[in-house]
């Protein structure tokens, strides 16, 4: 009994975003007959892999009532180094180790910054983003790499069963296991405490900082991961890798119910229902043969739309309480 | 007392998700009355001044003021009928000065219709005169003690021109010397013809100020009272539904020379206090006590490591600990009521399952994951030693009482087993059963071997509870008493 009155609950948090979502289930299909698709699914998951890794990380970090706009240059910088080494010849393996290793340093950064040295989180990660999209421009002078390695390739192109494409499920498992973490692990529940009351969280014998190290350096890597998953699907590292990356991973995290005004407060699978939303909104567009010009004026709209329809949903809940 | 009627509230009824909180509460305030509310944390209180405030609702009754019925729907309504709160957590800009402050919105213009910085400090200092209150209206609010902006709040409301000042426990972080102004200020509201609503756990200060006292019980009136008419231990009945023996506990009898606990060897933490020496010994429960300023809630930080020591030595248990720091400490099995509830002793969005395993969350770890099983019935088990009144186990902490919350926050320190038990400040906010409550859990511990060091500047309290009393001045350990041999007034002139 106990147990579906809490599924209740649960549930009643994403109701709204588990509303529109419904809702473009049972609209879409009458205004275009290939919404349901299969392929067109599996291509809306595909098409969200980027921007849905990086809000995992995203979401830790928002949680931990923090920021992180440098995951775009950051992205962009380890990949690009990435791909060259493996245009020069080094195994992909390897040079992928490599390039996360870089991610690892640049989250410790943004994390030395914002635990030690107590700058806030914009402005750490402003900075880092500037160098980082600074570097990456450095090694790639405006330039798009292509032609890497057919093994590499399949990490973003190939098909499980056929049919279901691997960075579909690539993202499903990291959505799963990140909830999973933020759930049930000791550093999971300890993100949840130092965003929701930093002085308590100190005060109960947290060490806040290796939490801050951990989140921002989580960050860095689900951001990277989402990259070199991008560069393999399209075989093409172009210099403006990750543009807006941060604003749209923000986004997703937003609408999935994630607090970026206190800390302690948002859940992975809310995040995971903001991605897909906002997947749902493009492919819904293309469908419906909406010029690009407009999509990004009515993607904005949208998402205001959806962002006050929840604001208004919580405020009657904080009211009634 | 024909004084006429202000504000009727009439059969207010109030539910939050089908729990009835208020349940056709009545409640009148006459003009120039200083008329207190009073009950035990979730009595409906607070909830019956949103609903003044326009913040919450009622499902019916009415409300008249001035023999006209209203309906305040958000908090401007509120305002526009003379009606102004002063709220615990106070809301002054701290980087703005006094005179701004008190004007805050309406400052003065001058011709051309810019702030006029001079004019607005002349209608401040004028007002403060008024009041005989001695403050430069050019001073900066963040430099001023928490009792002066206090002070500032209540006269915002006077310039707003409020009929009706609404004060949520003012008088909880006043020292007796800030009290006696604080009263001597409402003294003079009273005579301009201001009305005033008091909310106060502290009996004496409610005796003190109330034209009429009402008590609420589980959502219901239960008693209203007129100066004169009653005795604090009928406040005290209606509160509680039963008379609570005032519980002087008999202090333990501890023979000198026993081992120590905690040493202080000369310990300073920089601008806070100096030299402070200390011997407590194993099992005992001692008091610290010294006015606003003189280093109680310092020393206690320094000691869990929360403040960073320039000089001097902690000896725990015989163990020197030269850099203290929270988890350290914690490690240590010392653990640190803070006195800040809100801002350092819980998070609040989280439940009372995680909220008192916070610092023990490793002890449940099986393999990667925690243990929910194993977390939720230790959480049962503290919450229902500790009293906790509670929907469930999953309820965030945020939702829960004032007295409640703290004793979720003991219910945490307690559950990493201390050896070494540091409050500050353990009953502010806290109704008096809670704090009898919290008193039996400490001395509870103190039985089973936890050493117990309260820093309170209630001095009731201390004398209650400990066996030994040390007494802090400026920033200096003056001395140690035995509370068998010294009364309150005694302790207060050592203090002062």
């Amino acid at each position: 009994m106990q147990s579906i009155y809490r599924m209740r609950r649960r549930l009643a948090d994403d109701a709204m975003r588990l509303a529109i979502v419904a809702a473009f289930f049972i609209f879409m299909p009458i205004a275009s007959p290939y919404f349901l698709n299969m392929k067109n699914m599996m291509n809306i998951l595909q098409n969200i892999s980027l921007q849905g890794i990086t809000a995992i990380g995203m979401t830790m970090v928002i949680i931990t009532g923090g920021i992180d706009i440098s995951v775009g240059g950051v992205m962009a910088f380890c990949v690009w180094v990435s791909a060259s080494l493996m245009k020069s010849g080094m195994p992909w393996g390897f040079a992928i180790l490599i390039c996360l290793g870089i991610a690892a340093v640049c989250g410790s950064v943004n994390a030395f910054s914002i635990g030690v040295m107590k700058i806030p989180p914009m402005i750490a990660t402003l900075a880092m983003m500037n160098m980082t999209r600074g570097l990456q421009t450095v090694i790639s002078r405006g330039t798009t790499l292509t032609g890497l390695p057919d093994s590499f390739q399949f990490i973003g192109q190939g098909m499980v069963f056929g049919v279901i494409p691997l960075p579909a499920i690539i993202i499903v498992v990291l959505y799963l296991l990140a909830s999973w973490f933020m759930k049930r692990t000791v550093m999971g529940r300890n993100i949840y405490a130092v965003g929701g009351n930093p002085e308590a969280a100190r005060v109960a014998g947290i060490k806040n900082r290796r939490v801050l190290f951990f989140t921002y350096i989580a960050c860095s890597m689900f951001a990277t991961i989402a990259g070199i998953i991008f560069i393999s699907r399209t075989n093409s590292a172009p210099a403006t890798l990750g543009t807006n990356l941060e604003m749209r991973a923000i986004m997703a995290a937003v609408i999935g119910g994630t607090s970026v005004t206190f800390g302690g407060k948002g859940k992975i699978f809310g995040t995971f229902l903001g991605v897909v939303i906002v997947g749902l909104i493009t492919n819904g567009l293309d469908l419906m043969g909406v010029s690009a010009y407009y999509q990004q004026f009515i993607q904005g709209v949208l998402v205001l739309t959806v962002v006050m329809l929840e604001a208004i949903r919580s405020n009657h809940a904080a009211r009634k309480h | 007392m024909d004084n006429k009627t202000i504000i009727n509230m009439r059969d207010i009824v109030m539910s939050f998700s089908g729990n009835r909180v208020l349940d056709g509460v009545h409640f009148t305030l006459r003009e120039g009355e200083v008329h207190s509310l009073m009950g035990a944390n979730g009595a409906g209180k607070s909830t019956l001044i949103k609903i003044l405030n326009g913040i919450h609702h009622p499902v019916s009754g009415s409300i008249e003021i001035d023999g006209v019925p209203v309906r305040i729907r958000e908090p401007k309504d509120a305002e526009r009928h003379g009606l102004a709160f002063v709220h615990q957590e106070l809301n002054v800009c701290r980087d703005m000065t006094v005179a701004e402050n008190m004007y805050i919105g309406n400052w003065a213009r001058d011709a051309m219709g810019l702030y006029d910085r001079r004019k607005t400090a002349q209608n401040a200092a004028h007002l403060l005169e008024m009041m005989g209150i001695d403050l430069d209206p050019y001073v900066t609010v963040r430099n001023l003690r928490t009792a002066e902006k206090q002070i500032i709040e209540i006269l915002k409301t006077l310039t707003r021109n409020a009929r009706v000042i609404i004060l949520d426990e003012p008088t909880s972080s006043l020292n007796e010397k800030e009290k006696e102004n604080f009263f001597d200020i409402i003294a003079k509201l009273k005579h301009q013809g201001v009305s005033i609503i008091f909310i106060s756990h502290f009996l004496e200060d409610v005796m003190q100020l109330s034209d009429r006292v009402t008590v609420l019980k589980d959502g219901l009136n239960n008693g209203i009272f007129t100066r004169g008419s009653f005795a604090k231990e009928d406040l005290v009945t209606a509160m509680m539904g039963r008379s609570v023996e005032n519980t002087v506990y008999r202090p333990l009898d501890l023979t000198e020379g026993g081992p120590l606990a905690l040493e202080l060897q000369h310990l300073s933490v920089e601008r806070k206090f100096s030299d402070v020496d200390m011997r407590i010994q194993v099992g005992d429960i001692v008091g610290v006590c010294g006015l606003l300023g003189a280093g109680k809630t310092e020393i206690a930080r320094a000691i869990f490591g929360m403040e960073s020591i320039t000089s001097g030595k902690i000896i725990l248990f015989g163990e020197e600990i030269s850099q203290p720091r929270p988890d350290r400490m914690l490690a240590k099995r010392v653990t640190l009521l803070t006195e800040e509830r809100k801002l350092e002793g819980f998070v609040p969005l989280l439940s009372i399952r995680e909220n008192t395993t916070l610092s023990i969350l490793k002890h449940f770890r099986r393999r990667v994951t925690i243990n929910l099983d194993a977390q939720r019935k230790r959480a049962e088990e503290l919450a229902a030693s500790m009293h906790i009144k509670m929907a469930d186990i999953e309820q965030p902490v945020g939702s829960l009482s004032g007295g409640n919350q703290q004793k979720v926050v003991i219910a945490k320190c307690l559950a990493s087993l201390p050896r070494l038990f540091l409050l500050d400040e353990p009953t502010r906010g806290v109704d008096v059963l809670a704090k009898l409550e919290i008193y039996k859990i400490l001395r509870k511990a103190a039985e089973e071997g936890t050493t117990v060091v309260i820093f309170s500047s209630e001095l009731e309290e201390l004398l209650a509870n400990c066996s030994k009393i040390i007494i802090l001045k400026k920033g200096r350990a003056v001395g140690m008493v035995d509370s068998n041999q010294v009364t309150k007034n005694e302790l207060m002139a050592m203090i002062g």
